[in-house]
C-alpha cells in the first residue's frame, strides 16, 4: 500500500525525534484490569449479513443448511421481508410476498419445503402505508425503532415448491412469533387476539390503544391453522416462544403486568407444567433451549437499559444465569444450530442489526453452568 | 540468465498442487526473498518478479491480453533525482556572493537553467481560497512579475482560529506555493525555512516527484546562511517578520529587497526508468463480450527503502524491505484466484494484474488506464487486494463498498464460506490502486488486513504471515470475482463525496509525526491503535496498544478523518491533550507531536 496518503496524514513517519519523556497525568488507569470476552463460549465470531439496512431473527433449517432471516433489503419496502439465506451457497431469496411487514419465520423441521411467518400483507392498506412510511423516511425523519403490534398481522405458509401462501390464522389481532414442533404437526405463536373479543371492558379498551402486547399469550394450533388451543392466560406480554429441536418441551419469556420487566418460562409440549426459569430482574427474553435441552440462552438487559447481552441458564433453573457476550449495544435473539456446534444471533455491535455467527462450546457452557450459583430465593 | 531460468523452473512447481496454503507461503517467500532486493519498480528485483509472475500465469493457462505477446506491460517514470549542484549568487551593487551546493537544493519540480532577477519576498507564499472570513493571499499587491521569490516553508504557526491554521495548512504544499508564484508572473522560487520553524534554517530535501512534466519555473531551497545574507541590511530580520507572520496577522505585506539581484542556477537530474506491470488475460468462454472483470494487486515495494517513505529504524535503515504483507501477500492470492478462475465457465473476460509502481504512487495503474490497455467503461468492477495478510481476529476490511449499492450483497454471498468476520467502508478514495479505477469510474472493492508494527519495514517478512486467513481470502475473492462475472448488469457506479481534506498539498499535515499505529479493522467510534511506534510522541506519552484516540487536541475524534483533521492543526513540540479509552476507562494523557523531516 502506497504510503503518501494514509501514513503521512496519520503522522507516522519521520524519525526526527524532539521531544522528551514528559510526566503523565492519568486519571484512572486500568493497569492489570483483566478484559472479559465472550471468548470462552463463541469463537470464530462473525458477521454473517451485510445486506439490507438492517437484519435480523435468523432460524435454521433441521439439516442446519438454511437459515430464515428478516431483512430491510428492498427500496420499494421500508419493512422486513423474510429472505430464505443457503448457508452453502451463500444464496439468498426473498420468500414473504414483498408488502407490508412481516416477521419472526421458521423452517418445518419435518418438511424444509414449508416455512411459516407472521405478514400483514392481507390488510388492503399495506402498500399504501408503505409508501407513507418511505415518504416519511425520505423527509428525512427516522423513527425510533419500534415494534408496533399491528393488528393485521397473521400468520403464512410458504411452499417452496408451488410458491403459494396460505393463511394459517384468521382472528383479528396481532397473530406473530410462530414455531413449528419437531414432527411439524403443531404451531406455536403468540396472540392478542383476547384484546379484540367483544365486550371489553372500557380499562382494558384503553389498555389495547396503548400497550396491546400486554393482551399476548402464548396459543398451540394444528399445521393447517385448526384446534387453536390458548396455554397462557395471566397479564402481560407472553410472546416469543419455540420448541425444543426434540418437540418435548416449550420455552417462551413472559412480561410482568407492568411491562417492566421479563423472565423466561417452559412447559410441555402440551402446555402443561409451566416453570419459570429466570428471575433476574431485567427485561430477559428471546430464549431458545440449546438441543441438549440442557440449559438455554437468553437475551437480557441486566447490564445497562439499551444493553442487551446473551445469557445462559440450566433447563430447570437451578442457577443463577451465566453471561456469554460482551459488546456495547444489542445481542439478542439468539439460536443454536440443531448440531448444537453454532450460535446465530442478532447484534447493533457494528452498527445497524444484522446476523452474526459463531462456533459454540458445548463443554465449556456447561461446565460454566456447573460452577454457577444457585439461584436466588424466589422472590415471587 | 541463469537466474532467471531457476525462477521458471520453480515456478511451475507450486502451481502442480491444489490452491493451499503451502502454494501461498511459496509466492509470499519468494517474492520478498533477498534475491528480488525488495521489488523497487524499475530494478532488477522487479524484473525477477515480474517473470515469476508471468511464469506462474503461463503455468496456469492464462495469456497476454489480446494484442499482446508477452505479460510484461512497460511504463515510464521518474526513478530518483538528484541535485548535481544547483547554486545561488546574491549581487549587491558591486559586491557578489555564491552560495554553492551545500548551501542550496533544488525542488524535485524545478526546471533546469539559470535565471537572474530582483528579488521580492511573499511571505509563506500562501494563496487560499477563502473558506473562512478572509482568504490569505500572500501575493496580494506584490509585484512579483518577472522576479524571483522569496518564500517560508510550511505556514503561519500561530494563528489563533483553528478552522483558519486548517485552511492554510491545506495549501502549504510546496509544489502549490511555487505555482502560485509562476501564476503571479514570477520567473524563480527560494524557500527558506525560517527560524521559527521546524528544520529551522535547513534546506529541503530535493525529494521525489514521478511526473515527467516540466513546471517553468525554476525553484530551489537555500539555508539559514543565504536567508541572513538576503536580509543583511534589511529593515527587519527574517526572524522578526515570520514573527509577525506567526502571530495571528495573516496579513503582513511582502516587500522588494532593494538593490538586490539574485541567480539561481537549478540543476536537477531525473533519472528515467521503466517498470513493468504483468497483466494476464482469462478470455471469456461463453457468449461475446467485450467486458472485464479486473483483479489486481501491486507487486512492487520500496526496495532497500532509500525513496524516503521508509519507517525502518535507525539500525535497519538501508536494510532490504521485504513487503511479505505488502504486497507480496495480495500477489500471492491473486495467484491461486487465477488457477480457480481458469478452471470455471466465464461469461466475461477476466484480466489479473500485478501492478508495479504502486508504492512510488499509484504510477503503474494510472498508466495502464492512460495507454487505454483496457478501456475502462470495460471494466464491469476492480476488485484490489492490498496487505492482506494480517489478518487479526477473523477480521478483514472489506473497503470503498460506496463505490457500488450492490457490494454488500455480493460480499455477504462470497464471503458466506470463507467466514470472515468482514468490517465494509464506503471510502474508494483509497491510498492504493483501487483509488485510480474509482476515480475513472469503476466500482472498486479492496480487501486489506491492517496496517501494523512491520509496515514500510525491514521486518515485513514472509514468515508473519496469516496463511490459513489468506486461503480463505483465495475463496472469497474467487466468490466475488465469480459474482462479477455472471451478474448480466454488474455493479452500479455510485459517486462518493470525498471527506479526506484534499487540498494541492496534503504537505502541510504531513510535517506531523505523532507515531501512532492505528487498527483499520476496528470497528469503534475514536481512532483505535494496533500499536505505536517505538520511541515515538505516542509511547513516550503513555498510548498503548488497544487504546482508543477519543480526543486530540481538544476536539473530538470519532473516526480516523476526525483525527487527521485534528493533527492538521496541532503544534509541533508543544504539549497536546489527548485522552483515550483503555478499555472502559477514560485516560487523559499529553503528546508532543514531533516534526517530520
Amino acid at each position: 500500500m502506497s504510503i503518501s496518503k494514509v501514513l503521512i496524514l496519520l503522522g507516522l513517519l519521520a524519525l526526527a525525534g524532539i521531544a522528551t519523556a514528559d510526566p503523565i497525568h492519568v486519571e484512572k488507569v486500568a493497569a492489570g484490569d483483566k478484559i472479559a470476552s465472550g471468548d470462552q463460549f463463541l469463537t470464530q465470531t462473525r458477521q454473517l449479513t451485510y445486506d439490507g439496512k438492517r437484519s435480523g431473527e435468523g432460524y435454521f433449517s433441521l439439516d442446519g443448511k438454511l437459515l430464515t432471516l428478516q431483512s430491510e433489503r428492498e427500496p420499494e419496502n421500508p419493512w422486513y421481508q423474510i429472505y430464505l439465506l443457503n448457508l452453502d451457497t451463500g444464496d439468498s431469496e426473498r420468500i414473504s410476498p414483498g408488502t407490508g411487514k412481516t416477521t419472526c419465520s421458521y423452517i418445518n423441521p419435518a418438511d424444509s419445503q414449508q416455512v411459516i411467518f407472521a405478514s400483514t400483507h392481507g390488510d388492503p392498506k399495506s402498500l399504501e402505508l408503505q409508501k407513507a412510511e418511505l415518504e416519511f423516511r425520505a423527509s428525512g425523519k427516522e423513527r425510533r425503532y419500534s415494534w408496533d403490534y399491528d393488528s393485521h398481522f397473521d400468520i403464512y405458509r410458504f411452499d417452496r415448491a408451488t410458491k403459494a401462501y396460505t393463511q394459517l390464522t384468521r382472528e383479528e389481532g396481532y397473530d406473530a412469533e410462530c414455531a413449528y414442533s419437531r414432527d411439524g404437526k403443531t404451531i406455536v405463536f403468540s396472540s392478542n387476539r383476547n384484546a379484540f373479543r367483544e365486550g371489553l371492558s372500557e380499562e382494558d379498551a384503553k389498555k389495547r390503544e396503548i400497550n396491546p402486547e400486554y393482551f399476548a399469550d402464548i396459543y398451540l394450533m394444528d399445521a393447517d391453522g385448526g384446534n387453536v388451543r390458548q396455554i397462557t392466560d395471566v397479564p402481560g406480554y407472553d410472546g416469543g416462544p419455540f420448541f425444543s429441536y426434540d418437540g418435548a418441551r416449550i420455552i417462551w419469556r413472559r412480561f410482568s403486568a407492568d411491562g417492566a420487566t421479563a423472565d423466561v418460562y417452559t412447559a410441555d409440549a402440551d402446555g402443561k407444567n409451566q416453570k419459570r426459569i429466570t428471575h433476574f430482574d431485567a427485561m430477559s427474553w428471546a430464549p431458545f433451549f440449546h438441543p441438549s435441552n440442557e440449559y438455554v440462552i437468553f437475551a437480557s438487559n441486566k447490564e445497562g437499559f439499551s444493553n442487551f447481552e446473551l445469557y445462559l441458564v440450566d433447563a430447570e433453573g437451578k442457577k443463577e444465569p451465566v453471561r456469554v457476550t460482551y459488546t456495547d449495544g444489542f445481542d439478542g435473539l439468539p439460536v443454536f444450530s440443531p448440531d448444537g456446534k453454532s450460535l446465530v444471533w442478532t447484534s447493533n455491535r457494528k452498527g445497524a442489526s444484522q446476523l452474526f455467527m459463531a462456533r459454540w462450546n458445548h463443554e465449556g457452557a456447561r461446565e460454566a453452568i456447573a460452577k454457577a450459583p444457585a439461584r436466588k430465593e424466589d422472590k415471587n | 540468465m541463469k537466474k532467471s531460468l531457476m525462477i521458471l523452473a520453480m515456478a511451475v512447481i507450486p502451481c502442480l498442487a491444489a490452491a493451499d496454503e503451502t502454494d501461498l507461503r511459496a509466492h509470499v517467500e519468494f517474492l520478498s526473498s533477498p534475491l528480488l532486493e525488495g521489488r523497487l519498480t524499475g530494478s532488477e528485483g522487479e524484473r525477477i518478479a515480474s517473470e515469476y509472475l508471468g511464469a506462474q500465469l503461463r503455468a496456469r493457462g492464462i495469456q497476454p491480453l489480446p494484442g499482446h505477446d508477452s505479460f510484461l506491460l512497460p511504463f515510464d517514470f521518474v526513478s530518483g533525482m538528484k541535485d548535481e549542484g544547483s547554486s545561488i549568487k546574491l549581487t549587491q551593487g558591486a559586491t557578489a556572493k555564491d552560495f554553492p551546493g551545500d548551501h542550496v537544493v533544488g525542488m524535485s519540480f524545478s526546471d533546469n537553467g539559470t535565471i537572474s532577477a530582483p528579488v521580492v519576498f511573499a511571505g509563506y507564499g500562501i494563496k487560499s481560497p477563502g473558506s473562512s472570513e478572509t482568504p490569505y493571499d500572500s501575493f496580494h499587491e506584490l509585484d512579483v512579475k518577472g522576479k524571483i521569490v522569496v518564500m517560508l516553508r510550511y505556514f503561519p504557526e500561530n494563528v489563533k482560529e483553528e478552522a483558519f491554521r486548517h485552511e492554510l495548512s491545506r495549501y502549504a504544499g510546496l509544489r502549490y506555493k511555487a505555482m502560485n508564484a509562476r501564476e503571479a508572473g514570477a520567473v524563480g522560487v527560494i524557500v527558506l525555512t525560517g527560524p521559527n520553524s521546524p528544520n529551522a534554517g535547513k534546506t529541503v530535501p530535493v525529494g521525489f516527484d514521478t511526473s515527467v512534466a516540466g513546471s517553468q519555473i525554476i525553484a530551489v531551497s537555500a539555508d539559514g546562511e543565504f536567508a541572513d545574507a538576503l536580509f543583511a541590511g534589511e529593515d527587519k530580520t527574517l526572524k522578526a517578520i515570520q514573527t509577525e507572520l506567526d502571530s495571528g496577522n495573516p496579513h503582513v505585506s511582502g516587500f522588494a529587497f532593494t538593490n538586490k539581484t539574485v541567480t539561481i542556477s537549478a540543476a536537477i537530474k531525473k533519472d528515467r526508468r521503466e517498470g513493468h506491470n504483468v497483466v494476464g488475460y482469462l478470455p471469456a468462454t461463453k457468449g461475446e463480450t467485450d467486458e472485464y472483470v479486473l483483479i489486481g494487486a501491486h507487486y512492487d515495494h520500496l526496495g532497500h527503502g532509500a525513496g524516503g517513505d521508509s519507517l525502518a529504524g535507525e539500525g535497519d535503515a538501508g536494510k532490504i524491505h521485504p513487503g511479505a504483507d505488502d504486497n507480496a501477500s495480495g500477489v500471492a492470492v491473486i495467484l491461486e484466484v487465477a488457477g480457480a478462475l481458469a478452471r470455471e465457465q466465464r461469461p466475461r473476460n477476466i484480466a489479473l494484474a500485478f501492478w508495479s509502481g504502486e508504492e512510488l504512487g499509484v504510477i503503474g495503474s494510472q498508466a495502464f488506464i492512460d495507454k487505454k490497455l483496457i478501456p475502462v467503461e470495460k471494466i464491469t468492477a476492480y476488485l484490489n487486494l492490498d496487505m492482506v495478510g494480517y489478518a487479526r481476529d477473523n477480521k478483514l476490511s472489506a473497503q470503498g463498498i460506496g463505490s457500488a449499492p450492490e457490494w454488500p450483497s455480493i460480499v455477504e454471498k462470497a464471503n458466506m464460506r470463507p467466514g470472515f468476520d468482514l468490517v465494509m467502508s464506503k471510502d474508494p478514495y483509497l491510498p492504493t490502486d483501487a483509488s485510480v479505477f474509482y476515480t475513472a469510474k469503476v466500482p472498486v472493492l479492496n480487501l486489506f488486513t491492517g496496517a501494523h508494527e512491520n509496515y514500510h519495514k525491514p521486518s515485513d517478512t514472509a514468515e508473519k504471515l496469516n496463511y490459513e486467513a489468506m486461503d480463505r481470502m483465495v475463496t472469497l475473492a474467487t466468490n466475488i470475482v465469480g459474482s462479477l462475472m455472471n451478474d448480466e448488469k454488474g455493479p452500479t457506479y455510485t459517486a462518493v463525496e470525498r471527506t479526506k481534506p484534499e487540498g494541492e498539498s496534503g504537505r502541510g499535515v504531513g510535517r506531523v509525526y505523532t507515531g501512532t499505529i492505528p487498527d483499520y479493522a476496528a470497528e469503534v467510534e475514536g481512532l483505535k491503535l494496533s500499536g505505536v511506534m517505538k520511541d515515538g510522541p505516542a509511547a513516550k506519552a503513555g498510548l498503548e496498544k488497544g487504546d482508543v484516540i477519543i480526543e486530540f487536541g481538544g476536539r473530538k475524534v470519532a473516526n480516523i478523518y476526525d483525527y487527521m483533521y485534528a493533527l492538521e492543526g496541532i503544534k509541533i513540540g508543544e504539549k497536546t491533550a489527548v485522552v483515550v479509552m483503555r478499555g472502559d476507562k477514560r485516560v487523559a494523557l499529553e503528546i508532543i507531536p514531533e516534526a517530520r523531516k
